[in-house]
């Protein structure tokens, strides 16, 4: 296979035009476009300018990530601070992640001192796997972390380093800078309040969290309070989740988009929820379930998922793009953009939803000059992840794990 | 309680607590579990990380594994002769940014991972192996 250089590829015809163009909507509206804002979504092509102590300006590639960011990537500035101190930093290109849960940085970007978390007296590792076959490692240290302009919350977070400790056998090869990873850091928003949660406070071999002493680290149990946390969860007030907003695009993408990553649900003026549908979702996993094709998978929503991921339809309409390039395998390449709608249905199974989405060509897609996308889709595996282009066009409630808003208790999404 | 129930029960607590086989390899006899309707059946092995089925056929060969947990199980052990051709395969199909899911095809062997934090999941086959009238799918 060949995929290295064909994603090359993709990667650099997708980036080299700047993304620093700014605004709250669609850069360039409809008015630049070839193409007319994708109708029927919640959202149009330009957001209601919201302002206030919870919102977080966010840009899909555009001014917050790094220049050459890969498409559809979703960025905040994070403000981390020497805990119980006003020494602080600003570190932008964090990826916004419902899919994850806690705030993880490069220990290379780190100018203020964190304290380290320690169990027994040593020093503990993490090492986080993620799907795609990618896998971090550092020390778990206690960060001040400031999200918009919240009160500051002490919490746990990943510093990312490659060098601590040693990394144990299972952990893989871990990313080892920004570059290497893609970002500079994560902020895990997702539906649960933990990275590891109850199973980490039982089981010491849970192939998560390790004591460290010099360059020795063997696994270990580690409290809920010591975890990795989803830091949200840990507002005084704006705790119960996050809101995704963002505007509709047109199709064949536009150079970047922005828009808003809102702290609480329905806690003030500024987040209370519209007409939505609310999914619940499963307690340990986070999912619900999805049926495509007359087929149901287990399904989740995720910012950090760049495309909507899952298994084709057996008509052929969606061929793989290593008919057209081998290196673009796993890539969904019709030869006309498709309209496709699948069945999302609660965990408990007492709401469901239709999604109507597009997919057009990745190759097509690669070939522009630009970075976002609302009809880009691949081949999965067995779930089917409703990954960034499923936020574009609508607000995504995302509910935390035991607390409740207007719309329910979480765990669940809302859209 | 007769003879054959007790030795079911037998087979079965052997069966939980005794070591895996990897994959394309000859799972012992006391160690089988029952043959399902398909054709093959599935053993189950947990550990504190993951869980780890293996699909076995009617002659004792391990042809699939799946797995699901708060991290991926050690895929050197578990694929056995076919770790090496993993990881060529790894090489030859890097991480893609933004992709939550990976999948690696050799010929020989076929790794899938997918899944999110404290949700990860995968399988693993040799498509040579699968019995006849069974899908790669049904390995989950």
């Amino acid at each position: 296979m060949k995929s290295s250089e064909g994603l090359t590829a993709l990667a650099v015809a997708l980036l080299v035009v700047g993304c620093s163009r700014g605004g709250t909507g669609s850069d360039g509206g409809g008015s630049n476009g070839p193409n007319p804002i994708v109708a029927g979504l919640p959202n149009g092509g330009t957001l209601p300018s919201i302002s206030g102590a919870n919102v977080l300006a966010m840009t899909v590639n555009g001014a917050l990530c790094a220049g050459g960011s890969y498409p559809n990537k979703p960025c905040v500035s994070v403000t981390i601070c020497a805990p119980g101190t006003l020494n602080c930093q600003t570190i932008n290109d964090i990826l916004v992640d419902t899919g994850s849960f806690g705030l993880r940085v490069f220990k290379s970007l780190l100018t203020v001192p964190l304290t380290p978390v320690q169990v027994g007296g040593k020093a503990v590792g993490e090492c986080v796997q993620f799907a795609d076959g990618s896998s971090e490692w550092g020390s778990v240290q206690t960060a001040g972390v400031v999200l918009g302009t919240e009160p500051v919350v002490q919490v746990p977070v990943q510093v990312i380093d490659s060098t601590f400790g040693h990394v144990p056998a299972s952990c893989g090869t871990p990313v080892t800078s920004p570059a290497d990873a893609g970002y500079n850091g994560i902020l895990g928003v997702g539906l649960l309040a933990q990275d590891c949660g109850p199973g980490c406070v039982t089981t010491a071999n849970n192939g998560i969290y390790y004591s460290c002493t010099g360059a020795s680290c063997t696994g270990t149990t580690l409290a809920l309070a010591s975890q990795v946390q989803n830091p949200v969860a840990l507002l005084p007030h704006d705790n119960n989740g996050v809101i995704v907003e963002l505007p509709s695009m047109p199709l064949g993408g536009l150079p970047s988009l922005s828009g808003y990553l809102v702290l609480g649900i329905g806690t003030q003026a500024n987040n209370q929820p519209g007409a939505v549908t609310v999914l619940s979702a499963d307690a340990n996993s986070g999912s619900f379930t999805t049926n495509f094709n007359g087929h149901t998978s287990v399904s989740f929503l995720d910012t950090g998922s760049n495309a909507l991921y899952f298994s084709p339809p057996t008509s052929g309409v969606l061929p793989d793009c290593s008919f057209f390039d081998p290196g673009l395998g796993g890539w969904f390449c019709p030869s006309s953009t498709v309209a496709l709608s699948a069945v999302t249905t609660s965990s408990n199974g007492t709401t469901a939803s239709l999604v109507n989405f597009q997919i057009g060509s990745a190759l097509n897609l690669a070939s522009s000059s630009n970075n976002v996308f609302i009809e880009i889709g691949a081949n999965g595996g067995g779930e089917f992840d409703w990954g960034l282009p499923f936020h574009i066009g609508r607000n995504v409630y995302v509910g935390i794990e035991g607390l409740a808003s207007t719309l329910g208790t979480g765990p669940y999404y809302a859209y | 309680m007769n003879y054959r129930v007790v030795r079911l029960v037998l087979c079965v607590l052997l069966g939980s607590s005794s070591a895996w086989a990897a994959l394309g390899e000859v799972v012992a006899l006391r160690q089988q579990a029952r043959v399902q309707d398909g054709g093959f059946s599935v053993r189950t092995t947990e550990s504190g990380s993951s869980t780890v089925r293996e699909y076995v056929t009617a002659g004792g060969i391990v042809f699939g594994l799946a797995w699901n947990g708060l991290t991926h199980p050690d895929l050197g052990k578990l694929l056995g002769g076919y770790a090496t051709d993993y990881q060529m395969g790894v090489r030859q199909s890097p991480r893609v940014f933004g992709r939550r899911s990976h999948i690696v095809n050799t010929g020989r062997v076929v790794v899938e991972k997918w899944g999110h934090m404290r949700s990860q999941k995968g399988r693993a086959y040799d498509p040579a192996l699968l019995p006849q009238g069974v899908r790669a799918d049904e390995i989950k």
